[in-house]
Order: C-alpha cells, then sequence, then structure tokens
C-alpha cells in the first residue's frame, strides 16, 4: 500500500516551483500560478498571504500611501446612543425598565405565540424556544445534547433556549432588535423584559436560586445574576483575554477537533469499504419538494398574464400573507374557498371588525396598527375576492 | 429517516484492465463518427434557413439592462418550503444552479440567497455606517463617502456552512443544486477594513468586532480583529455593479474564506471591544453541536471541499453511448487558502487520480478541475477529493463523521459521490459505513 505523504507533496511542488524560477528567468515563486507564499497560523487555522511590493497573491495591488485618506464624521451622541444598543453578556447595553412575567405571557400569546406555539413550544414551523430535558451527565454536560440520530426513530437533541443558549442577554437582545418577527423593534424596554421573563420562565431557568412565577419581575439586575444552563456547552473558550488564542489553538489541530481527510491514491481502506467494495447509501426518501421544479429543458417561458398588483395586493403581501398564506398558522387561508366561505357567513362587516380588532391569535390589524381601518377593508375585499370559486 | 443500506458490486478492475477495455470501445464510436455521410440524414437546421436568420431582431434598447435569452428561463435559484420556516419565503434560503454555471463566477441574479427577515430595500441617499467602540476616532459614513475609500477588487467564494447540512444522515435531495447550491462566488469591490482603520487607530485593546446588519434581524456577529486586519474588506459591488438587495445593497461585509453568515449584509455598525459578543446568530445558530453534548462556538472558515459538477444528476451522461472521451469536471474551494491538489475516484475511493486544475487559481475563491475520461457504460462511484496549501484534505463521510457526529448541522465538507448508473443516470449517494 503506497500512501502519499501531505509534506512530501509539498516538498515535491516546492520543488517544482525552485526548478521552475530557472525556466521562468529567475522570477519570484508567486508567479507562477495558484501558488503562492503564505504563512501557516492564522485564526482559523488556515495561512494568510503577505502583501508585499504591491503583490497580493495572484492581485496587484496599490501601494502607495493612503494615510490622510479620511472621509466621514464623527457621530453624535444622540446617533450613538441610538446605534449602540448591542446587549453584552455582562449587561453592557441592557435598557433601564423591568417586566413581570404574568405580563410577558399575556403579550407571548399576542405577538408571539401564532409563529413560536402555545408556551413557546413550537409546532409552527419557526423556531422552538421551550422545552427540552435539562437534566445533566455527571461531566456536567446536558444529556439530550449528547443524542446522535444514527438509527431511525432515535431522537434529536432539542436545541431550545432552556437547554441549548449560553447567555440570557443574547434572548433580550434578540426579542428587542428583531421580534415580533414582522414587526421588529416595536416592543416597549418594559416588555422585552416582560417576555424575557415569561420565556425563562417556561424554560425553568433560576434568578438567586428561585424559580420564576407569574409575580416575578425581570429587570437589568435580576437579568445579569443569570447563569444559563448550557453556559458551559461550548468551546473553544472565547472570553478573556485568552479568548481568540484558544480559538487559534483549537483550529490548529484539526484532524483531532473538526476531523481531517488523508490523501490516500491506491488501495484505500477506509471503513465504508467491506473488501473491496464500498458500501452505498442511496437516497432513502427522496425529497422533491423543489420550486421552481426541477428542469434543465430551453424552451420559451409561458405566457405571463400581465397584472399590475394593487395597492391592497401589496399591502396583504407585506403584511398578511405571512400567517395567511399557508395553513401553518391556522389563519384562513387566502385562496381556500371553503375556510373563506366560513369566514364570510359571519357577514362582511364582521370580517372587517374582527380584522382591525384582532382575533384568535391575530393581534389587531394583524400587528400593522399603522394601517387605517379602511385600508384594512380594502385588504379584507381583497383577500375575500382571491378566495372565490374560479368560474 | 430510514436508512437502508445497499452495497453495490463494483467492477473491480484494476486500473490496467479498465484502460484496456475503454480503448476497444472507443474504436467503435470513432468507426460511427467517420462512418459515410451518405447514410446520415440531413439537419434541416443546417439545410434551411432558420426564423432568426430571415427576420429583423429585437431592438438594441428594448432591455436598457439586459436579461438572459428567454430559453434560459429554467435557469434559476431554486428553494424548498423544507429551507424555510413554515415555508416562509422571508426566512428562508435559495440555492445556486451549479450545474448551470461555467468558471468560477456566479451571475448576480443566481447568487444563493439567505435572509432572517426578508430582502431589505435600503435607499442608499439614506444608507450610514458607523464604526465606533475601540478606537481613537469613531466615524459615521455616508455611502458616497465609504466609496471614496481606495477600493479592491477580489474574486472570493461566499458558502453557508449549512451548505449540505440535510446530508449528515444520509443523501437526501438528487441534485447538485440542493446540495452544494448554498454558495456562490463573485469579484467583489471595496475597500480594506484595515485602510480605514489605519486612518481611526484601532486601541491596542481591541480584540473583537461587531457586525450588524440593518434588516429586521438586525444580524450581528462577532470577528476576531485579526481577521478584520487580514483581509477582511467592506464591499460595495459584485461583479462589476452594485451588489444586490439579496446580498446586502448597497454595503455588506466580506471575510474571504469564512461562513457567509459573518459577511453581514445590509451593513450598519461595526463596533471594536475587548469581549465577544454572544449573538442570537453565534449561540443559538451556527454552532455545531458535537457527539460529545457539546458544540464549537465560533466556527469560521469553509473548510477544504469539492464537488463535480459535470456529470451530476441533473447534466448526466444518459445522451453518451460509451466510448467518447468525455470531461469530469467540477469545482474546488478551501476557506483557509488555496487548492493545490484535486483528486478524482471511478470507484467510490480506492483508487484515485489526480485532476488538473484549470483557469485562475485564487485564494479563497472557487477552483476547477478537470479529468478526461474514456467513458464506458457501466456503473461508477464518482469522488472528487481537494487538497489546499493549509495541509487540509478532504476527509471521507466517515473520516468526518467520527468526530463531528451527525447532529452538528454545519461545516459539512466530506467528499460527495455521484453513482454513475449503467444507462449513464447520475445520482447523489454516500460512501460509508452506517
Amino acid at each position: 500500500m503506497f500512501k502519499l505523504d501531505l509534506y512530501k507533496l509539498i516538498t515535491t511542488s516546492v520543488a517544482l516551483v525552485l526548478s521552475s524560477t530557472l525556466l521562468y528567468g529567475g522570477s519570484d515563486t508567486s508567479t507562477l500560478p495558484g501558488k503562492y507564499v503564505s504563512k501557516m497560523g492564522a485564526v482559523d487555522g488556515g495561512v494568510t498571504y503577505p502583501r508585499k511590493d504591491g503583490t497580493y497573491t495572484a492581485y496587484r495591488y496599490n501601494d502607495q500611501s493612503t494615510k490622510g485618506v479620511n472621509f466621514g464624521r464623527t457621530p453624535t451622541a444622540n446617533e450613538l446612543k441610538a446605534w449602540d444598543v448591542d446587549i453584552m453578556p455582562d449587561g453592557t447595553g441592557l435598557p433601564d425598565g423591568e417586566g413581570l412575567v404574568s405580563d410577558g405571557d399575556e403579550l407571548y400569546e399576542k405577538q408571539c405565540a401564532t409563529c413560536h406555539g402555545e408556551f413557546g413550544a413550537g409546532g409552527k414551523g419557526y423556531p422552538t424556544l421551550t422545552g427540552g430535558n435539562q437534566e445533566k451527565l455527571p461531566n456536567g454536560v446536558i444529556k439530550t445534547l449528547t443524542n446522535q440520530r444514527v438509527e431511525p426513530g432515535m431522537e434529536a437533541p432539542k436545541r431550545t433556549i432552556g437547554t441549548y443558549w449560553p447567555k440570557a442577554s443574547t434572548l433580550i437582545w434578540y426579542i428587542r432588535d428583531a421580534m415580533p418577527y414582522a414587526h421588529p423593534k416595536s416592543l416597549s424596554n418594559n416588555d422585552i423584559y416582560a417576555i424575557t421573563a415569561y420565556l425563562l420562565k417556561q424554560d425553568n431557568i433560576l434568578i438567586d436560586g428561585q424559580e420564576l412565577d407569574d409575580d416575578s419581575v425581570l429587570n437589568r439586575e435580576k437579568l445579569m445574576k443569570i447563569k444559563m444552563p448550557n453556559e458551559n456547552g461550548f468551546y473553544p473558550d472565547i472570553d478573556g483575554p485568552n479568548g481568540v488564542e484558544n480559538v487559534r489553538k483549537f483550529f490548529s489541530d484539526r484532524a483531532k477537533n473538526i476531523g481531517s481527510g488523508t490523501r490516500c491514491m491506491k488501495d484505500c481502506k477506509d471503513p465504508s469499504t467491506k473488501g473491496n467494495v464500498p458500501t452505498v447509501m442511496k437516497i432513502d426518501n427522496e425529497i422533491t419538494d423543489v420550486v421552481p421544479p426541477y428542469t434543465t429543458v430551453r424552451d420559451l417561458p409561458p405566457e405571463i398574464e400581465s397584472k399590475l398588483e394593487t395597492k391592497a395586493e401589496k399591502m396583504y403581501n407585506d403584511a398578511c400573507k405571512l400567517c395567511h398564506g399557508s395553513d401553518k398558522m391556522g389563519a384562513p387561508v387566502v385562496g381556500d374557498v371553503e375556510a373563506w366561505n366560513k369566514v364570510t357567513q359571519k357577514g362582511f362587516e364582521k370580517v372587517v371588525h374582527n380584522a382591525i380588532d384582532g382575533m384568535g391569535g391575530m393581534p389587531p390589524k394583524g400587528g400593522f396598527e399603522n394601517f387605517t381601518n379602511s385600508e384594512v377593508q380594502m385588504i379584507v375585499e381583497f383577500m375575500i375576492d382571491s378566495s372565490k370559486k374560479k368560474q | 429517516m430510514d436508512k437502508t443500506f445497499i452495497t453495490e458490486e463494483l467492477n473491480s478492475l484494476s486500473r490496467r484492465d479498465f484502460f484496456k477495455k475503454t480503448a476497444s470501445v472507443s474504436a467503435v464510436a470513432a468507426a460511427a463518427i467517420l462512418s459515410p455521410s451518405s447514410l446520415l440524414a440531413d439537419d434541416e437546421n443546417i439545410v434551411h434557413h432558420t426564423q432568426w436568420g430571415t427576420t429583423l431582431g429585437n431592438e438594441l434598447n428594448e432591455h436598457p439592462y439586459g436579461l438572459p435569452s428567454k430559453y434560459e428561463h429554467n435557469v434559476v435559484r431554486r428553494t424548498s418550503s423544507l429551507m424555510s420556516s413554515a415555508g416562509d419565503m422571508h426566512a428562508a434560503v435559495s440555492m445556486t444552479p451549479l450545474h448551470e454555471l461555467e468558471g468560477i463566477i456566479t451571475p448576480n441574479g443566481l447568487h444563493f440567497t439567505r435572509t432572517h427577515n426578508g430582502i431589505a430595500q435600503i435607499d442608499p441617499n439614506k444608507y450610514r455606517l458607523m464604526i465606533h467602540g475601540l478606537v481613537e476616532k469613531p466615524i459615521v459614513l455616508t455611502l458616497e463617502q465609504l466609496k471614496r475609500y481606495p477600493s479592491e477588487s477580489r474574486i472570493h467564494f461566499l458558502e453557508c456552512p449549512s451548505n449540505g447540512a440535510g446530508e449528515w444522515k444520509g443523501p437526501q435531495f438528487n441534485s447538485l443544486q440542493f446540495l452544494k447550491g448554498m454558495m456562490s462566488a463573485s469579484e467583489w469591490t471595496g475597500v480594506r477594513l484595515k485602510t480605514i482603520l489605519d486612518e481611526l487607530g484601532l486601541k491596542p485593546t481591541a480584540k473583537w468586532m461587531l457586525a450588524e446588519g440593518s434588516d429586521g434581524s438586525e444580524m450581528g456577529r462577532s470577528v476576531p480583529v485579526e481577521k478584520v486586519l487580514d483581509d477582511a474588506m467592506v464591499v460595495w459591488a459584485q461583479n462589476g455593479e452594485a451588489l444586490r438587495p439579496e446580498q446586502g445593497y448597497p454595503v455588506r461585509l466580506l471575510l474571504p474564506g469564512w461562513e457567509a453568515n459573518l459577511c453581514v449584509k445590509w451593513l450598519k455598525r461595526l463596533e471594536f471591544s475587548d469581549k465577544p459578543w454572544y449573538a442570537k446568530e453565534e449561540t443559538s445558530k451556527y454552532t455545531a453541536l458535537m457527539p460529545s453534548g457539546k458544540a464549537i462556538q465560533h466556527f469560521y472558515a469553509l473548510e477544504v471541499n469539492s464537488v463535480i459538477t459535470s456529470p451530476c444528476p441533473e447534466k448526466p451522461w444518459s445522451d453518451l453511448v460509451g466510448g467518447e472521451l468525455v470531461e469530469i469536471e467540477g469545482l474546488a474551494w478551501s476557506g483557509h487558502g488555496t487548492i493545490t491538489n484535486v483528486d478524482i475516484s471511478l470507484d467510490g475511493g480506492k483508487n484515485w487520480v489526480e485532476a488538473k486544475l484549470k483557469g485562475l487559481v485564487l485564494p479563497k475563491a472557487w477552483t476547477r478541475f478537470s479529468y478526461m475520461h474514456k467513458y464506458v457504460k457501466e456503473p461508477l462511484l464518482l469522488q472528487s477529493r481537494a487538497v489546499d496549501d493549509s495541509k487540509n484534505v478532504q476527509p471521507t463521510v466517515n473520516q468526518e463523521k467520527a468526530i463531528m457526529g451527525v447532529e452538528g448541522v454545519y461545516h459539512r465538507n466530506s467528499i460527495c459521490t455521484w453513482e454513475v448508473t449503467l444507462k449513464g443516470e447520475v445520482n447523489n449517494v454516500q460512501v460509508r459505513s452506517i
């Protein structure tokens, strides 16, 4: 069995480069296409390439001084205050305010449950926020996170806030900036504390060793006390003065830490080869839910009726389609004749009224409170029209 | 997913037998090409005038911004409701049709797209970039001011670290587009971040940078300053024109070779600190859960990787009769450096031969490889294996699985296998022991 050694290969290629320098009349080794001078030891485990004398690998660059190139201006204090609002694990950026678990419960039902399910339990196709078993192994690792579905029917590791997220700061930061999904940044500071408190309660997170109840209040001081169950579930350790060096060390041993191949060329014995025969796993249940469908045909496209989007349709697409476009959210699906027959039995006035005031899992005006009542009426008309039986 | 393990008897020909056999078949093929012309039917596309040769073509100003031929309408990004939240196309991913691409550049309209809160539509006149934190001189820039900085253009791939994430437990999609299409490559133009920072004066305590987007999800990630000062860029153009909205118009971060998720789109703010941030996309997502139950948190570079693009399930060899000399072609890439070698196996990884690299061979860029194959009508298990200048060798499925397990979601770079059937059809399979 002949196994090519990578070091030998590299040595060979260096030798090739050296000999070719003669052919190329003493030009720099970096002029051979695809062979560049490099240095090992980058933080990601790879190489870096020098920028020297106007050359960077295959590229030339302008190596005139850029000293004094200086555009833009200093941000004002208010501009910094408006944008420098990220929330860090040490509490930097946590806003003033506080929220009750019970208020969070109410807000969650109105603003979050349509996507994340009742009590954060998922099931609507959007991320599951709560649940999962937080029980730990003697080494401190959450037991269910060691689940590996190597056989059919095995249980998946469940990555929820309670079992997976390392920091509580991440949760409140994301809720404030990115939630609710369809109209982010619309919640007050008290609201974000309340919703965070509710989710932490659902995930059985302790503060001062105490479980949260409906009357528990969350604020800056309390949030900073939280230790998440899976706080130590991540590596390499990125915190502290050695954080970056820990990452570098980790990726410098890729064979051990993330896996690596070997450059065998002949009669290679992989565990997946039984004797001389490779074991082949074929597609079992092919996923064919693909849009648009697969084809490589070169033909003329089907004629598309020219159609102008009405104002109502545009508002529907921007605001309502998220829930009314598919049956995943439990809302009547636009185009479903039967579902909308049921809706319109209540009478048009009542349907418009419900859309304005909110109903079931839908907040008032679907959460888009800047819509006027007459705009909501236009949208409802459009949705009903689009759900009539085609003649 | 149920797993059935099918063991395939492959022709275990030695390479010498193999070439002896192909030589005799190719002699037959050559005879067909040289058969007397009197036996062949005329092609009416040649012997008659064409429609387009006998009429006036379209006016040149019909499309001030040009469009592909109408006949290319099936060359598009594709998606699947399984790659979204509840079929919602605001938080989803669309795949580049790799089987239709040539060379090492992706046309802008075909660049794969991942969004967490829809495609932000930014008014460039209202766009601002803020750089602050541990710098001597914090700044805000308008788009015009940013573009005043001296520019560089570089060709790099961008790959979502969940490219192929559905395949950890076995093959799922019979398609190159869905197996590896969460990546694209472009010539990006912008300014090196170091050029800006040299003027702003980075404080020695700055170890990390937060990059934050201005879309509804305010996507943020922590980046070590070392990368920022090496080859990071703030880019405003792709393939010679403004970034597409799907790619972060008007400005995105580019960290060559690193997770595309780190290359924050619709870039709004860069802040420097002595600590990392623990943003949502570097804790709850984009972390790789290992069999130990612990997860790799900061996972930056996309590892050495390759895939054969011709043949592939979408572009099979079913039109070949046997005896043809045909090119096996593919793409290799590494976020750790530059591709140095690509090997090809026809027998599922038992024996390998070295392919040729062709075209531009650039760091952290797609690299084309080529191998001329004498096609014989018989089953094959085609594989490619890439090597880079950081001493990385692409692992087999088993080698990768032994360390990573099957629940990590991200950073899957093991060797791909195309099963070529007797009829020349091509299927996505995996050579693996379990």
